[in-house]
């Protein structure tokens, strides 16, 4: 039972991270129209970006996880503006060049810091005891700040104008701009909002998990597990799929060892591809 | 289902002319037929290793060509380059060492695997389907590693017995190259073959592919057509990569490696074979220049790709053609 429990804690702190990334590229897909690859790499990004504020700057570890946000949001805000918007309505294209984006900035990475993990502990150390069950604090910090940008981003999106704005060209960008709409205003606000997500949960999670020029790769793996899961640019069903893949992933690596859970949501995902491409709460975007 | 009308898509047969040769995939074959020439020039094994590696990727990015003539961006080719490269480790332990049985297989393995694959993926399109094949790539790795008894699991298949080729063993690094010189020539015959044969079909499908539909054309036939060849053309790159580590390794068919192939394809050119041929000579002869600075080459894949997809959307190639057409048509 304990080890019920402990699972359970352990899946939703992951669930949590997940949605704040999943929440990110499927915003990306819903809004643009585009399968972001550099997602990865922004994950990865805001993890060094918060290193070195905190190694190098010398800045506490809250404002160095806002710098990471702050830049990574603003290389996603410049890369659509500058590269994106030129071929934003070709999906082949737009696949192609943050692709290009991930393989420069993960290049890049490399070679300021090299390939070898730098030493990046989380600032909070110690756990929360209650009876059997035990959570390390690190984790509930990291949960907390993950609920609040997920009710930050909710609050966003469908409580101010900017969201609204976001949402009608998620519906029906033709209609959207014949009421005033602006994607060249809002597209890079969508992205540089998604890619500040990720920089986000990359400043939080590499303490914990590791850093290095490669974290991209599994983070964008899971991404896409996640948004298949809950349906390729729906917000609700991102975040619920995030939660049972968390869930699943801590349960499967407890009782059956981490490779047959990760084999379980692959094929899971493959057949609701095949079979409901819209995923749990998806529903057709784009003709994708 | 009403069967294509094939008078809608008229094959240029109807008597010979040079403006109808396909000097490309003629080009393209000449290239594989050119590297058998290699070992009379040189004994530099560095040289070697650079053809080797050139040619099991000009295999590969023709199997993501032979999707892209159709629109659609695969990333499985690693998984189909994984059970050809397997199917020939696995069986050549066994006896089975013929260059010509392990050609064969290592094509209709796949090709058969992707069969059934092709039915149930094929019906997904544009971003669902580069997901798919994305999620087809991870799954075929997980498996790899949860099965040591059949592939070594993490291990891999080391100590593959050396191709045989009417009976000569073929050890050296010379007879590795032109082992790799054949599998891609066939590799380039085979696709040349198919994408001239279905050229119409595939270009219909590519431009507009249900008004393809409402004109006759059986689509899912010629989508699975396309799969089931592209599977075993990235079986045969399996051949020839495990044929010239000698090792079957899951590494070796990771997913990322996808990316490569997809870079030397779109960087040499989507529009002819002879882009894939290109672009993954360049790449693959420049990831060498950088030497032990080989962490650099995936940068420049990168901005290569920004470039060719913002500045030159047709590739090396399909801006040579283009800046030809335009010298012509000034004189």
């Amino acid at each position: 039972m304990e080890q019920f429990s402990q699972a359970m804690i352990i899946g939703v702190s992951l669930g949590a991270q997940y949605a704040l990334l999943a929440l990110g590229f499927t915003l990306i897909f819903g809004i643009l129209g585009v399968v972001n690859f550099s997602h990865g790499g922004f994950y990865m990004l805001g993890g060094y970006v918060a290193y070195s504020c905190v190694y190098h700057l010398g800045l506490p570890y809250p404002l160095a996880v806002l710098a990471a946000v702050f830049a990574t949001g603003a290389l996603g805000y410049l890369f659509e503006l500058v590269l994106l918007e030129r071929v934003i309505d070709d999906h082949l294209s737009t696949l192609m060049l943050t692709l290009g984006l991930y393989l420069i900035v993960s290049t890049a990475v490399l070679l300021i810091f090299g390939p070898v993990s730098p030493e990046f502990p989380f600032p909070v150390s110690g756990a929360w005891r209650a009876g059997p069950i035990y959570v390390p604090l690190e984790n509930l910090v990291v949960l907390a700040v993950c609920v609040c940008a997920i009710a930050g981003l909710y609050a966003l999106l469908f409580s101010t104008d900017l969201g609204r704005g976001l949402r009608a060209l998620a519906d029906d960008r033709d209609v959207a701009m014949a009421q005033g709409m602006r994607p060249k205003l809002l597209f890079p606000l969508a992205f540089a909002l998604a890619t500040g997500l990720a920089g986000l949960t990359g400043a939080l999670v590499t303490p914990i998990l590791s850093l290095s020029p490669s974290v991209g790769d599994p983070v964008l793996a899971t991404s896409f597990l996640t948004v298949i899961l809950g349906g390729l640019g729906s917000l609700g069903g991102a975040a619920l799929a995030a939660f049972v893949v968390g869930i699943v992933e801590a349960y499967t690596s407890v009782y059956f060892g981490g490779s047959v859970g990760a084999l379980v949501l692959f094929i899971l995902v493959l057949v609701i591809l095949v079979f409901r491409p819209t995923g749990l709460l998806g529903r057709e975007i784009r003709g994708a | 289902m009403a069967e294509p009308v094939e008078g809608a898509l008229p094959r240029s047969s109807a008597g010979f002319s040079w403006a109808g040769f396909p000097w490309a995939e003629f080009a393209a074959c000449l290239v594989f037929v050119a590297a058998f020439a290699i070992p009379s020039f040189t004994r530099s094994q560095l040289i070697y290793s650079i053809a080797n590696q050139a040619l099991v990727g000009v295999v590969a990015a023709l199997s993501v060509w032979i999707m892209l003539r159709m629109n659609l961006l695969t990333f499985a080719t690693p998984a189909f380059m994984a059970i050809g490269g397997y199917s020939v480790a696995i069986l050549a332990p066994m006896g089975v060492t013929d260059a010509f049985a392990l050609t064969a297989i290592s094509f209709v393995v796949p090709a058969l695997l992707a069969l059934p694959l092709g039915a149930l993926v094929l019906r997904l399109r544009g971003t669902y389907f580069v997901l798919v094949t994305y999620v087809l790539s991870e799954i075929l790795q997980l498996i790899l590693f949860m099965t040591p008894d059949l592939t070594g699991g993490s291990n891999g298949i080391s100590g593959i017995p050396a191709v045989t080729f009417l009976g000569t063993e073929l050890v050296s690094n010379r007879a590795v190259l032109k082992m790799a010189c054949a599998i891609g020539l066939v590799a380039c015959l085979i696709t040349a073959g198919v994408t001239r044969y279905f050229r119409q079909h595939f270009a219909a499908i590519e431009e507009n592919e249900i008004l393809a539909e409402s004109l006759g054309l059986v689509i899912w036939r010629y989508k699975v057509i396309g799969f089931v060849v592209a599977a075993g053309v990235a079986g045969l790159a399996g051949f020839s990569l495990v044929n010239m580590l000698l090792t079957a390794h899951p590494s070796s068919f990771s997913s990322g490696s996808a990316v490569d192939f997809i870079a030397y394809t779109i960087i040499g050119g989507r529009a002819s074979i002879l882009g894939p041929v290109v672009g993954t000579g360049l790449l693959v002869w420049a990831t060498n220049l950088f030497g032990t600075q080989g962490q650099l080459a995936q940068g420049m894949y990168g901005v290569l790709i920004l470039a060719v997809v913002l500045a030159a959307k047709g590739g090396i190639t399909g801006s040579i053609a283009t800046l030809f057409r335009r010298v012509r048509g000034a004189n």
